[in-house]
């Protein structure tokens, strides 16, 4: 038996332990959004937040996760409007959007860590996310809006 | 943790069988009725709860899946395994018949109720400089509050003659010094106080301390470092070899919180020293043990910012354009950086990978284990996990990618065999399932 | 598909527009008839797929949309959603000309029904075939309802003005949801619709300006439904085990006992596949997903192995360049004069080059998946994401063995197309699984291994050009011979036209190599590569052929004007002289070679072709009409690279991208849909490409298949030229110039010639030493 919360809610599931965690999120749980790409972590389709940080869930056993705190792109904020989902629909990021929700997550946890990325810092922290679109152009703008739509955020607040 | 064996048996045959038949005898004490819970002080109690904790009693007492404290947690060992025992206050199985004095003859000299020799994978070499009202305590607590469980020890699985308890009287006399410990007046009240936790309950020795041939602490190499149980307990001195020294407020961080920015987390045997223990000491008593740690590591407190392993680490951590053209750089920049760059600065959770010891101890044990195993949310950083790249990673790429970072982040030799080395943890861990 | 031998844009668009009215007529109130559509994902802007149900009365003017009593015009889509917002695209064609704002318009991406018609998103035809369809829908409703105000008011039609959803005249105004709740049925007969007004493209309010996608949003917040998300009650899960090699395998023995102790393990199939598309498949049942994944590994299956399981790459390619010595094989394209042989004996000079691509995998995010079922009423559920529903559906009736009415695809959004969802073949094993069950709801997610094995991949390639010049230097001849693995001859054999020599071939292996260049005597050969159409499915995958035709044609081009010592961009310019058939014609060409000549010399121009550049950094130029000279995109790259000797590594440094493909209905998708197109050209010039290793592709997933991300993308600039011209594609035409101008720009910096896709840093480091 796993016990943990996801976006804000106690789950207990009694799968084996080494079940990757994404499918625990996507079949026993039913949270879709967060996607199955490449099974050895190296696409990012999967990343999800696990006690705040961005985590590829495809290679994480679920048992790891006993006790901790996940939060799946639909937990991300209540009403969509992360200031980094707002980026995205502002400069129309997603095309097919498969990889979109972990380009998210990952992207959000950027913006924790490193306010204020430069490119380099872009380019480290999301390349292992990929976007088979090629929508890369754009979630650097995003990734940048953001950033300063955060700052501004901070400053406000 | 301590799984490591302690079998001085062998060291016998130049002593005297007589004399040391007389020698090795103890008596038994007689059993007793179980003193019932509400006979200790509540403070006493609690005070033999965290002590508990803090010598993590519960992790070598403990059997996977099993109840707390009944025993039968297997310590593999190079010449068998031996199985923990029950210390619930079960009347037959535990040590519900034990009295406060038998309790604390086992502690200080490392005996059984029955007079009979336990091996030191008790680290009663230890327990033996607690005050008589810390072992007061942890009797209190055992006795009141761990629940009674009736489990049958399992018997060792060790070869004659290292089975032969009566045996373990000669590595006592050899190497074994029973006393209280004694404060040094030269040090401060603080420093004195982390030096008796650390030497006594916590028994930071155990594992990071060097052993001879027979299994003993060396003491001329205290907290060298050491392998424990598969992975490597580095040292505690000066001689650790993290990027940036270890100083008493990283210990702290460290020991409070299982993580601390410029180092790596508290993996493997480690995780449970402190998230199932030391933690639960107060801060007071961590600050001590921090102040203890610190001084025998003698580094300065600096600014971490301008260290040159750090920068050095931060500077291999841009990205390069051509990072496919080796194999581990190219698996670090899509399955690694994400997590494990940093920018300017190394920011809290964000494990620098050029820093830590893993990567610079001359053994590539822990960083391999932890790139196999990844890391749960109760270990190092609480909360956070690493996951585990051993399903989908082969050996090849496991040793590319960290011959590549020990390679670029650290000026240390390139480590030898890694792909064999990896193979070998791999295989541990599939032997463990 | 256009070029394929279907009529070509006016007849097809005919045919649709023909259909979409008739049809309405008969099927009055049936927009929303398609039962169960919820567990689907028709409109990509609700959170749970579901079209919003109409309000009151609705008015279906065509069966392209209808409008309801609330004034929301809902939008019927057969084209799939794969990150194109294509939808979108199409809804805006049609609300433009309707006249209605954009906040009241909504989209369903329908099931297949034969009603629909041809059901295919690809060849980057969807805005172009459905650009007259849905203004002449859009027309039809607006001049209904500007007659029914007309009637009501007692004013003339041509005293109303529609706008924004309402009518007016004078001080009489009325909104369509008046209009529509009232009640209209006017109908149309085929000539009325052909007199009926378009707008003129000045006045035009939504084409071409920025709206906003209205699958965007669910795709920030997890909501979007793809084949992957899939759901039905009382499903099980499959793992497939598949065979040695694509075909000709077969299973010997099953061995499922170890699998017994797994817990939710159920059975193992093995697959009996009347459709010959999988054969020797073994599906491995299970009541969750990693119930199926776990047993599948310790299910023993032995196979006979077929033929081609000890095919490797190099093989194929030296059969390629045996076929292309044969001189009596493949087929002549018409391209005007063909008889070069004459020519290139009384030829003064010859240049020859040969080139080479290698195997490329779709590698699509979302990995192939399906969930098929028979439901309540008999019919079966096919639940997945797909581009061809037309092409697999009939492959799916007969491994089923059930007629045309007993089966509907149901639309999903696509996590990734790029050609190979094309290719519905895996919907095939998941049916067939779900028939063994009795008709038990199915799901089938394919691992990416098994993904990727099960690739319909981008065939290798061998090119062989030549090029004849007189006594002053002037091409007076070409030839082009291409060999390849052909997607179309083994998908879909019959949709192959023929050459002039009346031999079969296809088009989409060999589009490109007819270009608008007047070079005199012109022979285009294509050859069918059988030994790669035997070993693997050879896909369509963005753009096909022209990703490898016109890295050929256009290094070509760059290698012949360093041989007579010319510019090459004022090489290019002096042989667009857009004479004879490359002069263009209406609609699609108008103007041909000239506006090639014009954005090839707008992006050397914008990447300051001629100045100065720093040592070891060329600039490239290359240029390309898209896929097809009947739908003609005109685009043209000029690419910066920095090369380094000592590692052969290459840094792109900025790519230019001018694009000419008319009227840009979607500005901000254009631009979308062009730096993806040029960085898969990128990543297929550089990062990706694969090898046939026994019979398989080598790479099977990121650890060593190595496709471009966010450290390997340049800057971009790209520039639209504006044109009132029909619009045209824009999915695929970038991919096709950015192989050889970073080759022309790479020969530019450092003096060598890589003639082999990808250009990875061995190759350059051996071309450098040599």
């Amino acid at each position: 038996m796993t016990r943990f919360t996801i976006n804000g809610k106690a789950i207990e599931v009694d799968v084996e332990e080494d079940t990757p965690l994404l499918w625990v999120i996507r079949d026993e749980i039913g949270l879709t959004g967060t996607k199955f790409g490449c099974g050895v972590g190296m696409c990012g389709a999967c990343t999800v937040h696990v006690g705040g940080r961005a985590t590829r869930s495809c290679v994480t056993p679920v048992s790891a996760v006993d006790g901790a705190e996940i939060t799946t792109i639909e937990g991300l904020s209540a009403e969509g409007n992360h200031p980094v989902q707002t980026a995205w629909r502002d400069l129309k990021v997603p095309q097919c959007g498969y990889c979109q929700s972990g380009q998210i997550m990952q992207a959000a946890a950027l913006l924790q860590d490193i306010p204020e990325p430069s490119d380099d810092d872009i380019d480290a922290v999301m390349t292992g996310n990929l976007c088979r679109c090629m929508t890369y152009s754009r979630i650097r703008d995003a990734v940048r809006e953001a950033a300063t739509a955060m700052k501004e955020e901070r400053s406000n607040g | 943790m301590i799984k490591r064996i302690f079998t001085g048996g062998v060291a016998l045959a130049a002593l005297g069988i007589a004399g040391f038949a007389i020698y090795a005898w103890h008596p038994a004490i007689d059993p007793v009725a179980t003193p019932p819970a509400d006979s200790f002080a509540p403070a006493q109690i609690e005070q033999g709860r965290i002590l508990a904790a803090a010598g993590y009693c519960a992790t070598c007492h403990t059997a996977a899946d099993g109840a707390p404290y009944a025993g039968n947690y297997p310590m593999k060992t190079d010449f068998g395994t031996i199985y923990s025992t029950n210390i619930t206050p079960d009347r037959d199985t535990g040590i519900g018949a034990w009295s406060e004095e038998a309790f604390e003859r086992a502690m200080r000299e490392g005996l059984d109720r029955s007079g009979a020799h336990l091996f030191p994978a008790l680290p009663f070499d230890h327990f033996t400089k607690m005050s008589d009202e810390d072992i007061s305590a942890l009797y209190a607590y055992i006795m009141s509050s761990v629940p009674a469980v009736a489990q049958e020890h399992r018997d060792n699985d060790l070869p004659f003659p290292l089975d032969q308890r009566f045996l373990q009287a000669g590595w006592k006399m050899l190497f074994f010094d029973e006393g209280r410990y004694e404060p040094d007046p030269a040090k401060s009240d603080e420093w004195n106080r982390g030096a008796y936790l650390v030497e006594g309950v916590t028994h930071c020795g155990a594992c990071h301390t060097p052993r001879n041939a027979l299994g003993a602490e060396e003491t001329d190499e205290m907290y060298a470092g050491a392998a424990i149980d598969d992975w490597i307990a580095p040292p505690l001195t000066a001689a650790n070899p993290s990027g940036v020294a270890w100083t008493s407020s990283a210990f702290f961080d460290y020991l409070k919180t299982g993580s601390s920015r410029y180092h790596g987390g508290a993996s493997g045997p480690m995780a449970p020293v402190v998230h199932a223990g030391l933690r639960e000491l107060p801060d007071s008593d961590l600050h001590a043990i921090a102040v203890y740690l610190g001084d025998m590591v003698g580094a300065p407190e600096e600014d971490p910012a301008t260290n040159p392993a750090v920068i050095k680490s931060l500077e291999a951590g841009i990205p390069r354009q051509d990072y496919r053209a080796d194999q581990g750089e190219r698996l670090y920049a899509t399955a690694c950086a994400s997590c494990h760059y940093n920018s300017q600065q190394i920011a809290a959770g964000r494990p620098d990978l050029g820093i830590n010891s893993a990567m610079r101890l001359d053994d590539p044990t822990n960083l391999i284990h932890v790139m196999l195993e990844g890391v749960k949310a109760d270990q190092g950083m609480e909360g956070v996990v690493m996951p585990a790249f051993g399903s989908t990673m082969s050996d090849e790429q496991i040793a590319a990618i960290a011959a590549y970072l020990r390679s670029t982040r650290t000026d240390k030799a390139p480590w030898a065999d890694l792909e064999q080395k990896v193979a070998d943890i791999r295989a541990l861990g599939a032997a463990a399932h | 598909m256009a070029k394929l031998k279907l009529p070509p844009r006016g007849e097809a668009t005919a045919e649709l527009t023909r259909r979409g009215f008739l049809i309405s007529m008969t099927a009055a109130g049936a927009a929303f008839g398609f039962p169960r559509a919820g567990l689907a994902a028709m409109d990509p802007a609700t959170p749970n797929g579901v079209p919003a149900t109409p309000a009151g009365n609705v008015y279906e003017p065509s069966l392209w949309y209808s409008i309801d009593g609330d004034g929301k015009v809902n939008v019927n889509i057969i084209r799939a959603e794969m990150g194109q917002h294509v939808g979108t695209a199409i809804a805006r064609i049609l609300a433009d000309e309707l006249e209605v704002a954009w906040e009241d318009v909504r989209i369903t991406h329908v099931d297949s029904a034969e009603k629909w018609g041809l059901m295919v998103t690809g060849g980057s035809w969807s805005v172009w075939q459905s650009w007259p369809i849905y203004r002449q829908a859009g027309a039809a409703g607006r001049t209904a309802l500007i007659e029914a105000a007309a009637a009501k008011w007692g004013v003339d039609a041509s005293e109303c003005e529609a706008r924004e959803g309402k009518i007016t005249s004078g001080d009489n105004a009325i909104t369509y949801a008046e209009l529509v709740s009232e009640g209209i049925s006017r109908s149309f007969t085929e000539d009325e619709l052909k007199a009926l007004p378009l707008k003129p493209v000045s006045d035009l309010r939504l084409v071409g300006k920025e709206v906003t996608a209205l699958d965007i949003a669910n795709k920030t917040t997890g909501k979007t439904i793809y084949g992957i998300d899939a759901k039905i009650d009382g499903m099980v899960y499959a793992a497939p085990l598949l065979p040695p090699t694509r075909l000709g395998s077969s299973v010997t023995n099953v061995d499922d006992s170890a699998a017994q102790s797994v817990k939710g393990y159920v059975q193992t199939l093995t697959l009996d596949d009347p459709s010959g598309t999988v054969p020797g498949w073994v599906m491995v049942i299970g009541e969750t997903f990693m119930a199926a994944q776990r047993a599948a590994e310790k299910v023993k299956v032995t196979w006979a192995a077929g033929p081609t399981a000890d095919v490797t790459e190099a093989q194929i390619q030296d059969h390629g360049r045996e076929l292309i010595a044969n001189p009596d094989v493949g087929s002549i394209l018409d391209t005007g004069d063909t008889n070069t042989a004459p020519v290139f004996e009384s030829a003064a000079d010859v240049l020859e080059a040969e080139y080479t691509t290698s195997t490329v995998l779709h590698f699509q995010m979302e990995p192939l998946n399906a969930t098929v079922f028979q439901n309540a009423d008999g019919v079966w559920e096919i639940h997945t994401g797909n581009q061809w529903q037309s092409l697999i559906l009939p492959t799916l009736q007969a491994a089923l063995g059930v007629e045309a009415d007993k089966i509907v695809m149901r639309t999903y959004m696509l996590g990734g197309g790029f050609g190979r969802r094309l290719n519905g073949d895996y919907a095939v094993p998941v049916a067939l699984a779900s028939k063994a069950l009795g008709g038990k709801p199915v799901k089938m997610v394919m691992m990416r291994p098994e993904d990727v094995l099960f690739d319909s991949p981008r065939s290798a390639s061998v090119q062989q050009l030549k090029m004849a010049f007189d006594a002053e230097g002037t091409v007076i001849g070409m030839e082009h011979h291409a060999t390849a693995g052909w997607p179309t001859e083994v998908m879909i054999p019959g949709f192959m036209p023929k050459g002039i020599n009346d031999e079969p071939y296809d088009p989409f292996a060999i589009a490109g190599a007819d270009h608008w260049y007047s070079v005199g005597a012109q022979k285009v050969r294509a050859i069918s590569n059988d030994l790669a159409n035997a070993t693997f499915r050879p896909g369509w995958l963005r753009s096909v052929g022209p990703g490898w035709t016109n890295f050929a044609v256009e290094s070509f081009m760059d290698e012949a004007a360093h041989k007579l010592g010319r510019d090459p961009l004022e090489f290019r310019l002096s042989l667009f002289t857009a004479e004879g058939r490359n002069a263009g014609s209406a609609p699609n060409a108008i103007g041909g070679a000239k506006r090639q000549a014009a954005v090839v010399k707008r992006a050397a121009e914008l990447a300051g072709w001629g100045e100065d550049l720093p040592a070891d950094t060329g600039i490239g130029i290359a240029t390309s009409f898209g896929q097809e000279r009947d739908m003609p995109t005109w685009v043209a790259c000029a690419a910066r690279v920095k090369v380094n000797r000592e590692t052969g590594e290459v840094t792109v440094e900025k790519l230019h991208l001018v694009t000419d493909a008319g009227i840009v209905v979607d500005p901000d998708g254009a631009l979308a849909q062009t730096q993806g197109a040029a960085l898969w050209g990128l990543s297929m010039a550089l990062y990706e490409g694969t090898e046939i290793e026994a019979g398989n592709v080598r790479d099977t997933n990121l650890d060593t298949y190595t496709p471009l991300r966010m450290i390997d993308t340049p800057e971009m600039e790209v520039e639209f030229i504006d044109s009132a011209e029909v619009p045209v594609g824009l999915g695929e035409p970038a991919t096709t110039v950015v192989a050889p101008a970073i080759g022309n720009a790479i020969y530019n910096a450092v003096g060598v010639r890589l003639r082999s896709l990808p250009m990875t840093p061995e190759k350059l480091r051996a071309a450098l030493a040599s």
